[in-house]
């Protein structure tokens, strides 16, 4: 029986519960690395696994059947394959660079001890998710990273922002887990197993293209597109940047959000055979690409802009799994961990260096202040965009666009929606170094930054360099045996390809190098003329108005209604109804107990005479109805 | 037995019913008692009778039963009274109301 | 023995309407006491020769004594109207008249109804009444009697409460 997927599935939950049960009362160093070293003892084991998968077979291991009734099984059992292997090495490598740094940029903070407890938990969960073998465990693990997510984005429970996006988030990624159950009430209603390997074998029995299959793989995604905070469920991941910017890293940028992305490609032999839901999914990806792109141009905190940005990334990988080409949307995934974690840590140095603002336009003016933050920001801001050949984000996002553009009918023009927004993408991400970090080189900073301690910049050194040789590194080949058919969609010539996107992104690097470097006046002077479109994606659109008009204030009159006249009146006022029936017949019995003789004894004596009728007449002595 | 057993029966009812109204009507708690003695004494009647026309000594002991338990009664009850009597309350059962609720 | 009988029986009637109806508590108390030796006699009759010896010894000797002396102790009123409070006699009364009237309709026709057991009257002739009583009482009944014995301890120990003075 192999041992190491439930080794790295335990690494993290044992090092939860000692930060959960004694963390504090132990030494916070102490805390921390247990926390931290959990995870990095899950990626050692990680990269055990890869070891044996890299020589061997996928393994589907069942270890101990958790539930039977009937002839319903579930079991829990483990799935270990090539697709399963990178996810787990890119959730505890790049995980554990995170907790690294956590131990630093968290060392102020009260709840130091939760907050590795969490995120040790969420890690956990992440885990589970991956390498469970069946839907159910699937499920509890998204759930599980579900629940992670809300506690750390209200970590600092006293914020009422901070509790009002936990909420927020908690909410849509329910409703996102009810599109999950149902899919699987639906996969087991037809096909009768959960589990992955006998729901591969029976895929093909039903209609390819029909309602069934096309109903059973349009509900994932609505899970999908509620934990990736995709249109239309992505309003709580802006909010969730409430949370302490490690757990933006982690969670929302690299792992949690890029579920939904596993969750299509570990279906791929069913999206393969339902192609309108697969449609369905890229468009949703590349329509959300676009859109989050267009307000992460408008926004002026540096954490949204990186939410929307992360929005948008994981809209190309929706995109990419969507029509087919999974090797290109993991091999993003994978990049995208490394350069978004990188730009959320640097940020996180940042905002730390300017006392927690987080409003790029009292920044600027870095590069001496924060030099190693400066840095490597700009690397990742390079990976992002795709600039070619030295950054692992030109390699996967290339992929991605020359997948789309490849491919005949509708998927051609989400390619040209990924091009234009490749440029919108260089167009913003620029912008943000431009006036946050500036080029400039200060001599004298009135300021007086200083750059984060070795534990805040060790893991975002790593982390970039990653961004840049991440791009070598041969997912490709590595995951084509998990979908089996031929992974290189594309047919036109890649560097022509290459060149156009390189071109877009160009683009948007000059438009933003003029604008926030060069002349900020004329920025001033575009926004006055471009006000409604401006104040529009600002505004991100108004959705969350929209929202509020729509859904929120509705359910809160129903709730209101429910609470005055049903609860008060209707429950409350048969309860007390029925205390108020009983109060009145125990005051008219109480007229019983006179207290003289008499009465009772009238009361025996009829009680006799009853007794002798009823014994009489059930003897049958008595002239009329004889017998009982 | 030239007498039947029907009449020794009815005797005992008559003498019940009789002691049953004499309760509900007097007031004076003795006299009460009195004719609760009385319905026992046509109990311990029907019982006799019963024993022996089905040839049986149950009922017989059951009566001798009957007296020992209503001798104890009546001493319990006897000292009740005199107790209220001691008072200085009413001898009349309906005055006598301290049981009320 | 069936003029026996009448007789008895009515001298039993009269007596118990005595107990009813007169007004002094002593009148009522030696109507009692009449009806008791009237029924001492029926036992005999009726072939309870153990029974009668207690009616005597213990109902009417006893108890009934109690009763006397106690009436002549507290030597109470007469009922002074024979006018209950409340409305509850004209019940009782009805209740009563209903209930003697059912019970004649059923003891008149239909009396007796149970399996004769084994003690027929010469049976007991032959081991005498009383030794077969006391027999029964010690093995049959031996548990009632010890719970009666138990009973009239009791009774003693409460009565002697009951009896001390507590109201000075």
């Amino acid at each position: 029986m192999d041992i190491l997927a439930p080794l790295v599935l335990l690494a993290p939950l044992v090092g939860f519960l000692i930060n959960a049960l004694v963390g504090r009362s132990l030494p916070r160093r102490m805390v921390g690395w247990i926390g931290a070293g959990s995870i990095g003892l899950a990626f050692v084991f990680a990269l055990l696994i890869l070891g044996q998968q890299l020589g061997g077979q996928r393994l589907d291991q069942t270890y101990f059947t958790w539930w039977s009734s009937g002839d319903f099984n579930v079991p829990f059992n483990l799935y270990v394959d090539r697709l399963s292997t990178l996810m787990i090495l890119v959730i505890t490598g790049v995980g554990f660079l995170i907790h690294v740094y956590s131990i630093g940029y968290m060392a102020e903070d009260p709840g130091y001890s939760r907050f590795f407890a969490y995120m040790n938990l969420f890690v956990f969960s992440m885990l589970l998710l991956v390498l469970s073998g069946n839907l159910v465990w699937l499920i509890i693990g998204w759930a599980a990273v579900g629940l992670s997510s809300y506690l750390l984005i209200g970590f600092w429970f006293e914020r009422t922002s901070a509790v009002l996006a936990a909420r927020k988030a908690f909410v849509m990624n329910t409703i996102g887990d009810v599109g999950m159950v149902f899919a699987a009430f639906l996969i087991f209603l037809n096909l009768r197993v959960l589990d992955y390997q006998s729901l591969f074998d029976r895929v093909h029995q039903l209609p390819k293209g029909g309602t069934i299959i096309t109903a059973i793989c349009l509900l994932p995604p609505v899970g999908a597109v509620a934990k990736s905070a995709q249109l239309p469920l992505h309003t709580w991941l802006p909010d969730a940047m409430e949370g302490p910017t490690p757990v933006s890293a982690l969670i929302h940028a690299a792992t949690m959000v890029t579920a939904g992305v596993y969750l299509v490609a570990r279906m791929h032999l069913l999206y393969d055979w339902a192609p309108a839901a697969a449609a369905t999914v890229a468009v949703i990806g590349g329509v959300t690409a676009f859109y989050a792109a267009t307000i992460g141009t408008a926004q002026v905190d540096i954490k949204r802009i990186l939410a929307y940005s992360t929005m948008s990334q994981i809209g190309y990988m929706f995109l990419a799994v969507g029509i087919g080409a999974y090797t290109a949307g993991m091999f993003h995934f994978m990049t995208h961990a490394f350069f978004k974690a990188l730009l959320f840590l640097a940020a996180g140095n940042v905002i730390h260096a300017f006392h927690d603002d987080q409003d790029i336009r009292n920044m600027g003016n870095l590069r001496a202040g924060l030099p190693i933050t400066f840095w490597t920001f700009l690397i990742g801001t390079l990976s992002i965009t795709g600039f070619p050949i030295v950054t692992a984000g030109f390699w996967s996002k290339d992929e991605i666009i020359r997948a789309a553009l490849s491919a005949s009918g509708g998927e051609f023009f989400l390619g040209i929606l990924a091009l234009i927004t490749a440029g919108l993408t260089a167009f913003y991400m620029f912008r943000l170094f431009f006036i946050a970090f500036g080029w400039e080189w200060l001599s004298r900073d009135e300021r007086h930054l200083h750059e984060a301690g070795m534990l805040q910049t060790l893991p975002i050194i790593i982390l970039a360099a990653g961004a840049v040789i991440g791009g070598y590194i041969p997912v490709a080949s590595f995951l084509s045996p998990v979908f089996g058919h031929a992974t290189d969609v594309g047919t036109l010539a890649f560097w022509g390809l290459a060149a156009l996107t390189v071109a877009a992104a160009a683009v948007g690097f000059f438009l933003a190098y003029l604008l926030y470097a060069r002349r900020p006046e004329l920025a001033v002077a575009w926004r006055t003329r471009l006000r409604p479109i401006h104040t529009l994606v600002e505004h991100k659109y108004y959705v969350d108005e929209l929202y509020d008009l729509v859904i929120v204030r509705p359910a809160l009159a129903v709730a209101r209604f429910l609470d005055d006249v049903v609860e008060t009146r209707v429950i409350d006022g048969a309860v007390n109804a029925v205390a108020a029936f009983v109060v009145l017949e125990a005051r008219e019995f109480r007229l019983i107990e006179t207290g003289r003789v008499r009465s009772y004894a009238l009361v025996t004596l009829g009680g006799a005479v009853g007794i002798v009728l009823i014994v009489a007449w059930y003897l049958g002595y008595l002239p009329w109805k004889v017998g009982a | 037995m030239p007498v039947p057993a029907y009449a020794f029966l009815m005797l005992s009812g008559a003498l019940f019913t009789m002691g049953a109204i004499g309760f509900m009507v007097r007031r004076n708690p003795l006299v009460v008692f009195m004719c609760v003695e009385l319905m026992l004494n046509a109990v311990n009647l029907a019982f006799a009778a019963m024993s022996r026309f089905l040839n049986s000594l149950d009922g017989v002991v059951f009566a001798f039963l009957v007296i020992t338990v209503a001798a104890a009664e009546v001493v319990v009850g006897i000292a009740i009274i005199v107790q209220v009597y001691r008072a200085g309350r009413q001898m009349d059962v309906d005055e006598l109301d301290l049981m009320k609720e | 023995m069936v003029i026996g009988f009448a007789i008895v029986a009515a001298w039993e009637l009269v007596t118990a309407f005595g107990v009813v109806a007169f007004r002094k508590p002593i009148y009522n108390a030696l109507s009692l006491v009449a009806n008791m030796l009237g029924l001492a006699v029926i036992f005999l009759l009726l072939n309870a020769q153990f029974l009668f010896a207690a009616q005597v010894i213990v109902y009417a000797g006893a108890v009934m004594v109690l009763f006397v002396f106690i009436i002549a102790l507290m030597n109470p009123e007469a009922d002074i109207s024979f006018r209950p409070a409340g409305t509850e006699w004209i019940y009782g009364v009805v209740f009563g008249v209903i209930f003697a009237a059912l019970l004649g309709a059923l003891l008149f026709n239909h009396g007796l109804t149970g399996r004769p057991g084994a003690f027929a009257p010469a049976v007991i002739d032959a081991a005498g009444n009383v030794q077969t009583v006391g027999t029964a009482l010690y093995t049959t009944f031996l548990f009632p009697v010890e719970v009666t014995s138990v009973l009239l301890l009791i009774a003693a120990v409460g009565a002697v409460y009951l009896a001390m003075r507590r109201i000075r």
